[in-house]
This record gives C-alpha cells, structure tokens and sequence, in this order.
C-alpha cells in the first residue's frame, strides 16, 4: 500500500534527507526532494503529493511561508495533502503557528529516529 | 480839651492806638499815642543813614542766619527720617535712624526704627521662605528630571500640566509640544489597539482618588516608534494645585528586545545543537536495523552509543525546558482531554520501554471517560519522568513499578509506586528543587536533577499538586493531582492530538480515529 503513497520532503540539510530517504524508501514510499521553501513550493503546486515534509529554517522561504502559501488565506487549500512540519525548532509559538496554519502535525527531529518517523507516517497516510 | 483836640486833628499827625480789654468781650478803655507827621518823619529821613539802616542790618542778618540754622535744625530729622524712608522702599535696612535723642522727631524716629526693624524681620522671613520654595522647587525638578521613567501630569480636563525630561525622551516629545494637550491625543497608551485609559481616569468633576497598573502597553514615539510601557495612574481628588492625575510609565522596549534576542539566540543555539543530534541517532537507528554480521561486542557498542544519544536529547530537552520555564516562555496549549485514554496510551508506549528493561509496568485506571482541561504533551512527560525515574531507581527481573489513578469528585489523582531503593527521609523536601540529587557524589543515577522540578511545574501550571512518600529500601510512590474539567469530553472520548512516542514533543494531529 505504502509503495502509491508520494511524500515531498523539503529539506535543505541533505545527510538528515538522505537518512530519512533511506528508511521511507526501503518502507515503499516515494519521496521527492526539494532543497529550499521556492523549490518545494513550485513542486507541491505542479504535482499532487500524499504527504509533504517541511522544514522550517532554510533558504528563500520558510516552511511556514511554504504552509501558509498551500493551505491558503482560509486553511483550506491542498486539502487532500497533508502536510506535516519535520524542524528542529521547539519553541511553542512557532508550534502554534503552525497548528494555526492548519499543519497535520509538528515533530521535532531530534526527539525522534528514522523508524519512528516511517510508523508516524504510517499512521497518518 | 476841646481846643487841643481841634489842634492835634488839624495837625497831620502819625497816631498809634490801642484797645485796652480785660478779656475780649470788656473793653475798658484805649490808648492812643500821637506824634506829629513831621517829627516823624524828619526822624525817618533825616537819621535813616545813620541809625535806622545800621539798626534793621543789625537786626535781620543775625535773623536770617538764626533762621537758616533754625530751619537746618528743624529740617534734618525730616530729610533723613525721608531718605530713610527711601531706602526701606529699596529694601535696605542696614541703617538705622539716628535721633536727637529729644523731641517729637526722636519719637518718630525711634517709631520708624521699629517699623523698619519689623519690615526687615517680616520681609527676611518672607524671603528665607521664598528661597525655601524655589530650593523645594528645584529639588522637585531635579527628581523629575533625573527619573528614569517617564512622569506627566494632567488637569481636570484632561490635558497635559507637567512632563518631565524622560517622559521626553522616551517619547521624543517635548514639553512645549505637549504642554496643554490632551493625553489620549499626544500619549494615547494602547492595549490590542484600544485605549485603555481616558475611560478608566474618568476626570473632571467627582473623580474619585484611585490607583491603576498597566503592564505592557503600546505607545508610539514621535517619530513612530512602537514602545512597549509599564503604566501606573493615580487620579488624585480636590488637588488644591489643579492636578487630576498622574501618570508614570516605565520604558521596557529595551529590555524585551534584549528578553526577545535572549529567547531567540537559546532557540537557535538549542537547534543547532539538534541537528547533529539528530543525525547520530537517526544514522545509529538505520545502523542497528541494517548491520549485518555484528559481534555480540559490537552490537552492545551500537546499543550503548544509541543510549547515550537519547540521553544527550532528554538532557538538553530538560536544560531547555527549565531555561524556558524559568523565562516564562513555556505556554500550556490546553484542552479538553480524557485523561482515561491518554494514560492508557502513554503506559502503552511505556510498556515497551520497561519490558526492554525487564521491570513490571502494570495500570489501574477507572473505566469512565476523565476529562481535564489540559497540555496533553505536558502531562504526558510528567508521566514519562515519573516511569523513567521508577525505572532507574529499581532493578532488573525484580523491578515492580505500578500505576494507579483515582477518580475523586474534583480531582484525579494518580500515583506511581516502585519497589526501588526508595529515597532517604532527609532528601524528601529536596526532591523537586531544581538541580537537586540525592547522591551528588557517589552517581549511582545519571541525571541533571531537572526532571522532577519539571514535573512540579507542569502539575502546578495546570493548577494542581505533586507529592511524594517513600521508605528507604522499599521503595517509592509520587503522587500528583490535576483538576477534573467541568466540561466533558466527547462521547467518542478520542483526544485530538496524537501523542507522537516516548520522549517526543511535537504533535499529530488525529485523523484517522473516528
């Protein structure tokens, strides 16, 4: 089942998104990259994903800009996306906003390992 | 008779006559002298020279210098008792009035010497008091102005009477701007955008004496700068000088910038020092799952760097945590939770832990659906601490730890027992202070001493109690009690975040349960 699932990561750190790769892959998604928010951005509105994972420090733009410009004025854009936040940053108001910005989810990445975030997914998709 | 009357009459004669009276109402009878006109006139004329111009020089010269000195004599005490006058008019009262020391002029003198002397006391004093005043003034001033926080004053109409140098400075307005002005228009102090004081001064006639504090609100600086204030009001009644209010604000622009730069360079230290967390244990994750043909060595090296990485994380996530609860910064993201479930979810996650370790978890929960207004996350790691300090404190095989949640009428109280080492007596009141370990010196457990001020904070942020008993050698058991919510949950009793695993902080949210 997994093996139809798409998910668009956007990442600018390429060891964390080549590890996380590693292990959705070997679970049968297919994952697509984009290195900054404008990439990501141009790759989420060009081609539907299942599932898009943001960072939110990188270049250009934001994740959050990113999740702001998808879900749209009123939170209901993309609706059959879910879009989930993958950052290092814990600070709660950058968590609310991103629960205001109508995000699926908000994982820390240091507070979890790759098979934690594929039985995350797993649940979500 | 008769003919000597008929010759003298006839004669021209120069005649002198007097009237003889007792008192002026009785006359008595007259005198009359009679000299013939020639006699005497031959006398004038003839002798004038030499008698009568001598005779008059005589006379006058000696009268006109008696007089002048007469009239010197009679004159000083006046002119000097007026140029007196004339100096008390400009204020001096060093000299004081000479008298003769005789004679009406002495009396007035001696009288003006008094009223000077008296003028000059009166007038010292006035002026001592005078001086007074503007020392008073000028000490009012100085304080003003040498005040660090912002200070004005308004009259009944609301309108500016005094604004010291800060309030100046920290606004960019100057006296002579403001003076006058109303208030709301030139300080108008703004809370989410509403003015938040001409209402409450509520000024002019019956004002009321009150006092009001106002932390953290809006005002712009001349030059259109957003000020963030602390404001404190007293709106003074009947002021005999015409004050209605005053106002003083304290400028924390400042110090919420550097608050803001504080928070903001902690957050991203704390990501930077993430990022390679996050890839030694994501990469010891993928390492463990696919290394192949590992010595058992090998795989216990695997385990214990895994271990010591996932210690690293709860260390710093703790360290963070405590920097953020002691700014303030931590903010409860509460709702209406069943409680019920959310235990049963975290023991399940737990379970997995404690069986890895080869320690008993087992759970006593009511069957009812508990709702409490709260931070699941929160609530979550004050379990996780309480488990993981259960786990450390008891040993393989043997460890035993239990949970149990009592439903009281206005309260859930949960408790987590274990049949560890236990604590001893005199650490007990220690336990939840910041930094504090039983053993300090002897490391039989690894830890920051963070975890349980953690725990303490959380439950007390969410209005409830932490305690705990414990007997040396048998054992301990941590208590802590959370407010039921008046409202209940929802009959699906489903809570609408999905707690992430273990040792997690972010959030999920729960599609997928209907």
């Amino acid at each position: 089942m997994a093996g139809s699932k798409t998910i668009l990561f956007v990442e600018d750190d390429k060891p964390i998104a080549e590890m996380y790769s590693r292990v959705l892959e070997r679970e049968g998604y297919q994952v697509e990259f984009a290195s900054n928010g404008t990439e990501g951005l141009q790759k989420a509105t060009s081609k539907h994903y299942d599932l898009i994972l943001l960072d939110i420090m990188m270049p250009e733009k934001t994740g959050i800009e990113v999740l702001d410009e998808l879900r749209g004025a009123d939170g209901s854009g993309s609706p059959d996306t879910k879009i989930v936040i993958l950052t290092n940053l814990a600070q709660d108001k950058t968590s609310q906003e991103a629960l205001k910005a109508q995000a699926d989810g908000y994982i820390i990445k240091a507070d979890i390992v790759p098979s934690q975030l594929a039985s995350i997914i797993s649940k979500l998709l | 008779m008769k003919h000597a009357e008929s010759e003298l009459f006839r004669r021209q004669t120069l005649a002198l006559f007097f009237i003889v009276s007792i008192v002026p109402a009785l006359i008595v009878g007259a005198v009359w002298y009679a000299y013939s006109q020639t006699t005497v006139l031959n006398f004038l004329i003839l002798d004038f020279n030499s008698f009568v111009f001598p005779v008059i020089m005589v006379g006058i010269v000696p009268a006109l210098i008696l007089s002048f000195i007469f009239a010197e004599i009679l004159t000083r005490p006046v002119r000097e008792i007026h140029a007196a006058i004339q100096r008390l008019a400009t204020g001096d009262f060093s000299r004081q009035f000479k008298g003769d020391g005789q004679g009406e002029f002495n009396e007035i003198s001696v009288a003006l010497d008094q009223v000077s002397r008296k003028l000059e006391q009166t007038l010292s004093q006035a002026f001592s008091e005078t001086a007074l005043i503007k020392a008073e003034r000028g000490k009012l001033h100085s304080v003003l102005n040498s005040m660090s926080d912002g200070v004005f004053a308004l009259d009944r109409s609301g309108r500016i009477v005094l604004f010291n140098k800060a309030a100046s400075e920290i606004t960019g307005r100057s006296i002579t701007e403001v003076a006058g002005q109303l208030a709301e228009k030139v300080m108008p102090f703004r809370s989410d955008g509403e003015l938040v004081m001409t209402r409450w001064l509520a000024l002019g006639a019956g004002a009321e004496h009150k006092v009001g504090q106002w932390k953290g609100l809006e005002l712009y600086s001349a030059d259109g700068h957003s000020l963030i204030v602390d404001v404190e009001a007293v709106v003074l009644k009947d002021d005999p000088n015409g004050i209605a209010a005053l106002i003083t604000f304290h400028d924390l622009t400042k110090s919420h910038q550097l608050e803001e730069m504080k928070i903001d360079f902690v957050a991203l230290a704390a990501h930077e020092l993430r990022t390679p967390l996050t890839e030694i244990k994501g990469y010891l994750d993928i390492l463990h799952t696919e290394a192949k043909g590992l010595t058992k060595t090998q795989q216990q090296f695997l385990s214990q760097a895994m271990s010591s990485a996932a210690q690293l994380g709860d260390l710093m996530h703790n360290l963070l945590n405590v920097a953020r609860i002691e700014h303030g910064e931590i903010s409860y993201q509460t709702d209406v939770v069943d409680y019920r479930s959310l235990i049963i979810d975290t023991t399940a996650t737990l379970q997995t832990h404690a069986t890895q370790q080869k320690r008993t978890l087992t759970l006593d929960v009511p069957k009812q659906p508990l709702a409490i207004l709260a931070d699941q996350s929160a609530i979550v790691e004050v379990i996780d601490n309480l488990v993981a300090n259960a786990v450390t404190h008891t040993k393989p095989d043997t460890g035993k730890i239990y949970i149990s949640v009592i439903a009281h009428r206005t309260n859930i109280e949960t408790t987590v027992t274990d049949n560890g080492s236990g604590i001893p007596r005199h650490a007990l009141s220690h336990l939840f202070t910041k930094f504090y370990r039983v053993n300090e010196l002897k490391s039989t457990s690894r830890g920051t001493g963070l975890g349980l001020y953690i725990c303490k904070s959380i439950v007390e942020a969410h209005g409830g109690s932490i305690s705990v008993e414990s007997v040396e050698g048998e054992g301990s058991s941590f208590t802590f009690i959370l407010p039921r919510s008046t409202i209940a949950t929802k009959a699906s009793s489903t809570n609408n975040k999905l707690t992430i695993t273990k040792g997690a902080h972010g959030w999920i949210k729960n599609h997928t349960v209907r």
